[in-house]
This record gives structure tokens, sequence and C-alpha cells, in this order.
């Protein structure tokens, strides 16, 4: 058993006091991720752009999101005069608290996390979800149309996009057959489970983009057009609550996520037994933080590459294209764990063969779909047209 | 489908290529040899006295004025150790008003003048304008550092 495994580095305690020291860990964990992701995000679309991103603070700039984060807190915490004094000033937390809560449940060892939750998987999902709450809190009480068309934005993209979520996330549940994380890690001991729901994988790493509002789907925070959308008018403290802290926590809480359910956690490739003996512990930690930031990478590389959909695209996206593959895994996953259950080795071959196909067939939906020639459309009354002609 | 992954590809080769941006305060990129900042002196080593002789030819020619030269005895030429009879004495240039036209290093007899082609001569700015007015030892300056490879039209 590792160090850590038994109540707080092995030091029994109040419940409630055992807990309070675990969020106070994570907190700083996730604090210091959070500002080494914004330094890094900068350095590596930087170089993406063929720039050298912050070079002056600190020795290649390493102190940039310290000098970043000191400058955003004493700078004047402004409120526009017109703006709904109590929707504003808690818009920053209810945005921050879900991404916060989402790292509750996560097992970032083996038998350690702030707590293990039967249905964690369900609880960090439903909690993720609450967000958008905040960004309309945000939009609304700014008083400002920008942030109120991007808080309306917000809020359908990222209702429609927490579906396809949820579906990638329950068909990988579903071969586990437990909603429980650390069970859905134990079970990966062999196989991850991207190999056997390569699909589910793919979903997931695009309604993440959209849950994050990273740029192909930054729709609601479009700086070219909202001009930061829910966040026009905040500033100092609050808006790095919003965005530093919530976006990255965020990310960063859904990439270990990924990391647990679809590439095994701390159990795969080398299972939790290492070489590291008694500091086992740290090998589990060291691989999750590998995983995960290896998953940040991706996400980070995505969003620096692509131009920003239009909305209809990216409803379209979402509701014609992951939505009916995402059901069409579940059902198919349902299909194949009720009649395979009996060989472990069939039915892992045949979940592999079946979601790696609809893989290939939802890429050649897309491909098809993008060679269309696009759909006319009246712009006007007929009549105005002068002469109707299709 | 297919271009999403050919961008996806070029972002990354675009990562992995040199920077084209420098870090310019701390680091210069080279400056072309005919470039053109403002007109400095030359030193003539060999006599240890300037090429200026003082002769007006670049002032007259200078479509701005911005210059301003005076002529002395060389008392170099009274000892023997050289063959210029006379040699500059003061020599004002107002690079706030020179305008780089490269006409006084066209006009000059004796390469004696030629055009900036460093970075000094380009990172000028002062508080005072008065202080872009250079003398005869700012102007000789650079050039007794040797660091300058002058170009001088032939």
């Amino acid at each position: 058993m590792s160090l850590l495994a038994w109540g707080l580095f092995g030091v029994d305690m109040n419940v409630w006091l055992d807990a309070f020291l675990r969020l106070q860990l994570v907190v700083v964990v996730m604090t210091v991720t959070v500002m080494f992701l914004i330094y890094f995000e900068r350095k590596f679309v930087g170089r993406i752009q063929m720039r050298l991103g912050p070079m002056r603070t600190g020795p290649y700039g390493s102190l940039q999101s310290v000098a970043d984060a000191l400058k955003l807190l004493t700078k004047e915490d402004l409120r526009p005069s017109t703006a709904d004094f109590w929707l504003f000033e808690l818009a920053p937390y209810v945005t921050f608290i879900p991404a916060f809560m989402t790292l509750m449940a996560l097992p970032f060892m083996e038998g350690w996390g702030v707590r293990n939750l039967q249905l964690g998987l369900f609880y960090i999902v439903a909690v993720s979800g609450v967000t958008v709450i905040g960004y309309i809190m945000a939009g609304w009480a700014s008083d400002n149309k920008y942030a109120l068309l991007g808080a309306v934005r917000s809020a359908a993209q990222l209702i429609s996009y927490e579906i396809p979520l949820i579906l990638a996330v329950l068909a990988a549940s579903m071969v586990a057959g437990s909603l429980n994380i650390n069970d859905i890690i134990y079970l990966q001991d062999t196989v991850p489970n991207i190999v056997l729901q390569p699909l589910p994988f793919v979903i997931l790493m695009i309604a993440l983009l959209a849950e994050l509002s990273r740029r192909p789907f930054d729709i609601p925070i479009g700086e070219s057009e909202l001009v930061g959308g829910p966040w026009v008018e905040y500033s100092g403290i609050r808006w790095s609550i919003i965005f530093a802290l919530s976006e990255y926590a965020l990310l960063w809480g859904m990439s270990i996520l990924t990391a647990m359910v679809f590439f095994g956690g701390w159990e795969w490739p080398f299972g939790t037994r290492s070489w590291w003996g008694d500091f086992d512990f740290l090998y589990q930690l060291l691989l999750i933080f590998v995983k995960s930031f290896l998953l940040i990478l991706v996400v980070m590389w995505v969003s620096a590459t692509f131009p920003r959909l239009r909305i209809d695209q990216l409803m379209a996206f979402c509701w014609k294209i992951l939505l009916p593959f995402g059901f069409l895994q579940v059902m198919i996953n349902g299909i194949v764990l009720m009649y395979l259950k009996d060989s472990e080795v069939a039915r892992d071959i045949v979940l592999f063969l079946t979601s790696s196909a609809l893989l290939v067939a939802m890429g050649y939906v897309i491909y098809w779909a993008t060679r269309q020639a696009p759909r006319e459309v009246r712009v006007g009354p007929e009549y105005a047209l002068g002469s109707i002609s299709r | 489908m297919i271009g999403v992954l050919k961008s996806l590809g070029l972002t990354m080769s675009t990562m992995l290529r040199k920077p084209v941006t420098i870090q310019y305060p701390s680091a210069h990129r080279s400056v072309p040899e005919r470039d053109r900042a403002f007109p400095i002196l030359l030193w003539d080593f060999e006599i240890d006295e300037s090429f200026c002789t003082g002769c007006h030819a670049c002032e007259r020619a200078c479509p701005v004025e911005c210059m301003t030269v005076t002529m002395m005895d060389n008392p170099k030429f009274a000892e023997g150790k050289s063959k210029r009879r006379k040699i500059l004495d003061e020599f004002f240039i107002d690079y706030a008003r020179c305008m780089r036209c490269n006409i006084c290093v066209e006009v000059c007899n004796f390469d004696a003048i030629a055009m900036n082609n460093t970075w000094a001569g380009h990172e000028l700015s002062v508080v005072d304008r008065k202080d872009l007015v250079m003398d005869r030892e700012q102007l000789l300056a650079l050039s007794k550092t040797r660091q300058i490879r002058p170009w001088v039209p032939s």
C-alpha cells in the first residue's frame, strides 16, 4: 500500500479535517498547474505562430504567470453602474466552483482523491455542466449587449455539447460496467479504453473543446465579434477567477478525467505496482500528469490550428453528427456487452471493431457533408427576388 | 476531414521550426552592408587622423543643410607625417535634420564620410532633440572602434 492510502499521509483524523486538508492540497496543486498551463499555452501557441512567446519575465519568461497574477490581483475591480450587483459579483464564483468541484471526485493516485465516489463519473459530468449558469449570470448582470449575446451563445453551445460528452463518457463506463472512476481505471490494466472505444474518445475530445469554449468553438467568447463574451465587463481579480482559474482548472480536470477514463489512469501501461516500491504514489502521480498534459497539449494544438465555426455549423455538427454517433455507439455497446458476456477477448475485439468502424463512418460523414454544395437559402420574401426560379 | 489533419500537421511543423522573431533589444538581426542610416566620419588609422579635410563639399551638397564643417591647417603636414595640408577642425551633423540621402557620401573626394551600416545608426532615441546634433568626436567614434565596415560607393 502506498503512503497516502490511509487517511492523509497515514494519519487518522477527523473526517471533516481530512477532507479540508485534501481540498487545500488540491487547491494548491491546481493553482500551480493553472499558472503553468497559462505560461505553457502562451509558449506553445507562440511557437506554432513562429513567435517566441513570453521571454522577459524570468528565464525564458517562466515567471510570466506570476507577474500576470500579481497584476490581476492588484488591478481595480470595476463594476458597471447599471450592473446587477449580486449577480455580477457572484458570477465568477458560480463558474469557478463547479470547475473546482470536478476535481473532488478524481482519484489522482491509487486510493487517493479528495473523495472516492461510487457515482464519480456521474457527479463530474453533472457538476461541470453547472458552469454555464455562471456564464449566463455574468452575461445578464453585466448589462452589456455583447455580454448578453455571449451568454446566450454559451448557453446554447454548452448545453448542446454536454450531451455528446455525456454519451462518450457513458459508452466508456458501459465497457467498465461501473461509474466509479477507480473501478474504471482498474479494469484497464491490460487494454486501455481508447483501444476499445476510439469513437467516444474522439467525441469526448471535440465536446471538451466546446465545453471549454476553446478556439474552434469559441463562439461565446469570440474576441473579434463579441469582445470577450460574458466577461466583457469584468476586470482584475474577478476576471482572473473566471478566465484563468475556472477555464484552465476545468481543462486540467477534464483532461485528467479523460486520461483516467480512456488511457487507464495510473493502471495502464505498467500496472499499479511498479519498481518504485514505497514511492509508487509518485509514479502514479507522474503518470497521471504526463497523460493529462499530453491531452492538454492536443487541446491546445487543435485550438491553435482551427478558425472559429459559424453558429449553425457548430450546432449542426453537434446535433447531426456527434449526437447520432454517440447514441449509436451506446446502443452497439449495449448489444455487444449483452451478447458477448462469456468471452472477454471476443468482447474486446468486437468492441474495438465496431467502435473503429463507427469512427471511420463518422469521418466519412463529415468528409461527405463538407463536400456538398451549400444549400440554397432564400434570403428575402419571394416577391422581393423578382422572379422565382427555384 | 483530410484538410483538418493537414492543418494539424502544418501547425505542428511550424511549431518545430525556429521562431522568426528574435528578442529585439537584446538580440539584433544583422544589418545589410548597404544599409543607409546616418552619415559618420571615417578614421585613417595609418596616419592617425581623420580622412576628412574639411573641404565643405558635403556641406554644400547637403540638400537639408544639416552639416557644419570648419577646416584648419594640419599640424601633421607641418611635421611631414601626413600628406593632407588641411584637416577638419569641427564637424557637426544634425541627425534630426538629416534625411539620409547619401549625397554627402557620393560627393566626398576623400571617401571620408560613409553611411552608418550598423544598428548604432538606428537606435538613436534621445530625450532632447539637441542631443541629436553630433560633433566631431561622436561622428568619428564608431570608426575608431574598427567595428564598422563602411560601404563607400566607388
